[in-house]
């Protein structure tokens, strides 16, 4: 290793040996964590005989769309891509809200303290557990509601804490006071203060949420029966989790069944999963991607604590 | 998590100064006028902490309280409250029956190897990640190695059926031109806890890397250049300084891990279960939620859901114990 060399104190071999064998590690790492979805990728775009043949392995073969084309056709798909957008959007939105409130509230001294952190560690430990809860979602009437979508697990005990502590070493508790000599309550410091003092934080929980919202299938599962309200995940299951799956579940009813080629389907229905999986995959990468300076700052503030 | 110890940084902020200095609590007066000052003084604090209160009470402890159905015999029409009591026949029912050792053994061994094979994976990962001399390498890693964390489980297991189906998956593919036997991989039980625990690490090692890391990015530099002048050699920093500053933040995430052995995935082993696999694959979460919402045996799976939780509980408290009698570290 050439470069190593640079690095100003000089290396004994050991440790240029330690060093290339590292790199050589990750390199198959990177190949082991990386080639799973490279194939998914090129499967998606090869021609679905190829794919079926086994022939797709390092490079995509006859270049073909109609795969996107075909999922892009179901109303199906379509529709609980349409709500997976609206849920989590919306249900992003109320949880950081939600949290970042609760987290100010928790970095702040106040009578009773002790007694709502009690409160909310208690949670971690004791859970009524699925049945329990569904019996008394069901009661609040939230089953087969959308609305179950986005309230449930608004708040969770990790991101709580995580923001706290972000606030607690971020706002100086003098601002507060400088600002409360000003004429300010917790509302107005809160709002004009600790939001644009905590856009990182903000960011991470974005992406917590965001993303857990995104690949939830088993709320929807528990308590979604009407198919218009599903989102994609569930759908998802259907198209690509499951033994004997076909594309077929993509197609809405018997009619539309008979005016589409049907053994087309069936042999595009390979290619078809590879598409699906990809198209509902991205937003989360991308967010990720998009969010990730932000990320491994948040992170680490957060997790450093104490 | 792993902040279980709370509060040991809220109390060192904002209690420089404002209202809420001890002068507030000395007024005399009845319990009754103090309360009502500190609401004067606090309600917004309350207002702001309200939307979290409710969502906890909501959806945390209103189950708590649904879960007397264990002990009673839950009827729709009679709700929570107008069943009739049955103590502890539940439980019973479910240690008598056939399945309740099969269930508990599953679940048992699959977060006992599930723990054994992935725990130690991602302070290895994070350890040889530090000493990457090329920090745009370094960087390219940790982005690569995120990403899996953030594919849904949904689609990790439909991977797994695609790329191992036994008609054209790639990998009976492969085995068959190599000249061995197609493998109907989803359908063995042999392969359940292989693959449950194999594609869990290679989606979550990379991103659990994340707290070793930066738990390794804050130890003082000065060490390692003590530690060159002394002429140790990479080995021998990652033994001495790496690996001492590693455990206190292992064991409290063992300890923590301890606390969820019988605890289920029940989202992903419900997407891996098979007819095939069901020997293995049947754990406590998928056995509730089939018999619970599908069968609507709702008291009785309550009841198991219960012994679970009491279960975790005691053995989290026991590991912390005998953790804070042997070492240094404990949760609390």
């Amino acid at each position: 290793m050439g470069t190593s060399v640079k690095i100003g104190r000089r290396m004994s071999t050991g440790d240029v040996l330690f060093d290339m064998c590292n790199v050589i590690f990750w390199v198959i790492i990177l190949l082991l964590v990386m080639y799973p979805l490279w194939l998914v990728i090129i499967a998606s775009v090869s021609d679905p005989d190829a794919v079926l043949a086994g022939k797709v392995t390092f490079w995509p073969v006859g270049f073909s769309l109609s795969g996107y084309v075909g999922i892009f056709q179901s109303d199906q798909l379509l529709r609980s891509y349409f709500n997976s957008i609206v849920y989590t959007v919306t249900g992003t939105f109320v949880s950081v809200f939600v949290t970042m409130m609760g987290a100010y509230a928790l970095s702040r001294n106040f009578a009773g303290k002790g007694a709502v952190n009690f409160f909310i560690i208690f949670t971690m430990f004791f859970n009524g557990g699925l049945i329990p809860s569904y019996l008394i979602n069901k009661s609040l009437g939230l089953n087969n509601n959308p609305l179950v979508m986005i309230v449930l697990g608004v708040v969770s005990v990790w991101n709580l804490m995580i923001a706290r502590t972000y606030i607690n070493t971020n706002v100086p508790g003098e601002l507060y006071d400088a600002a409360v000599t000003d004429g300010a309550n917790h509302f107005v410091f809160f709002f004009k203060v600790v939001l644009p003092l905590s856009g990182t934080i903000m960011a991470v929980l974005c992406v917590y949420c965001g993303v857990a919202r995104w690949n939830d299938y088993f709320t929807a599962l528990v308590y979604i029966r009407d198919r218009k309200l599903l989102p994609l995940q569930t759908i998802l299951r259907e198209i690509v989790a499951s033994l004997n799956s076909t594309a077929a579940s993509m197609i809405e009813d018997a009619d539309k069944m008979d005016t589409i080629n049907v053994a087309a389907i069936k042999r595009q229905a390979e290619v078809a999963k590879y598409c699906s999986i990809v198209v509902s995959t991205a937003p989360a990468v991308m967010l990720y991607m998009f969010m990730q300076k932000y990320f491994v700052k948040g992170v680490l503030i957060g997790s450093l604590k104490g | 998590m792993r902040s279980l110890a709370p509060d040991a940084s809220s109390d060192r902020t904002s209690s420089g100064g404002d209202r809420n200095s001890v002068t507030a609590y000395n007024s005399k007066g009845a319990p009754w006028n103090r309360f009502k000052r500190a609401i004067e003084r606090d309600w917004q604090i309350w207002v702001l902490l309200l939307p979290t209160i409710a969502a906890f009470v909501l959806f945390s402890y209103l189950p708590l309280y649904g879960v007397q159905i264990a002990f009673r015999d839950y009827k729709a029409v009679q709700g929570i409250l107008g069943s009739k009591w049955v103590g502890f026949k539940h439980f019973t029912d479910f240690f008598a029956s056939y399945y309740s050792l099969r269930l508990v053994l599953n679940t048992l061994l699959l977060n006992i190897f599930g723990l054994i094979w992935s725990f130690p994976v991602p302070i290895i990962l994070a350890i040889l990640l530090n000493q990457l001399v090329f920090a745009k390498f370094k960087k390219f890693v940790q982005t690569v190695i995120y990403v899996p964390h953030f594919i849904s489980t949904v689609v990790m297991v439909g991977v797994l059926y695609l790329f191992l189906s036994p008609g054209n998956g790639i990998v009976n593919k492969a085995i068959t031109a190599l000249g061995g036997q197609s493998v109907f991989f989803m359908m063995e039980p042999g392969w359940f806890r292989t693959l449950f625990i194999s594609s869990d690490i290679w989606q979550h090692a990379g991103w659990s890397t994340i707290l070793f890391i930066a738990t390794l990015t804050g130890i003082d530099p000065e060490l390692y250049e003590a530690a060159s002048v002394d002429g140790a050699n990479k080995r021998q920093k990652i033994l001495y300084i790496d690996i001492p500053h590693l455990i206190p933040i292992a064991v409290m995430m063992l300890i923590l891990s301890c606390g969820s052995m019988l605890a289920s995935n029940t989202d992903k082993a419900l997407l891996m279960q098979t007819s095939g696999n069901m020997p293995v694959s049947d754990i406590i979460g998928v056995y509730v939620y089939n018999m619970g919402l599908g069968k609507a045996q709702f008291s009785y799976t309550a009841a198991i859901n219960l012994f679970i939780n009491v279960v975790n509980f005691i053995t989290i408290m026991m590991v912390n114990w005998v953790a804070r009698r042997v070492g240094t570290t404990s949760l609390f």
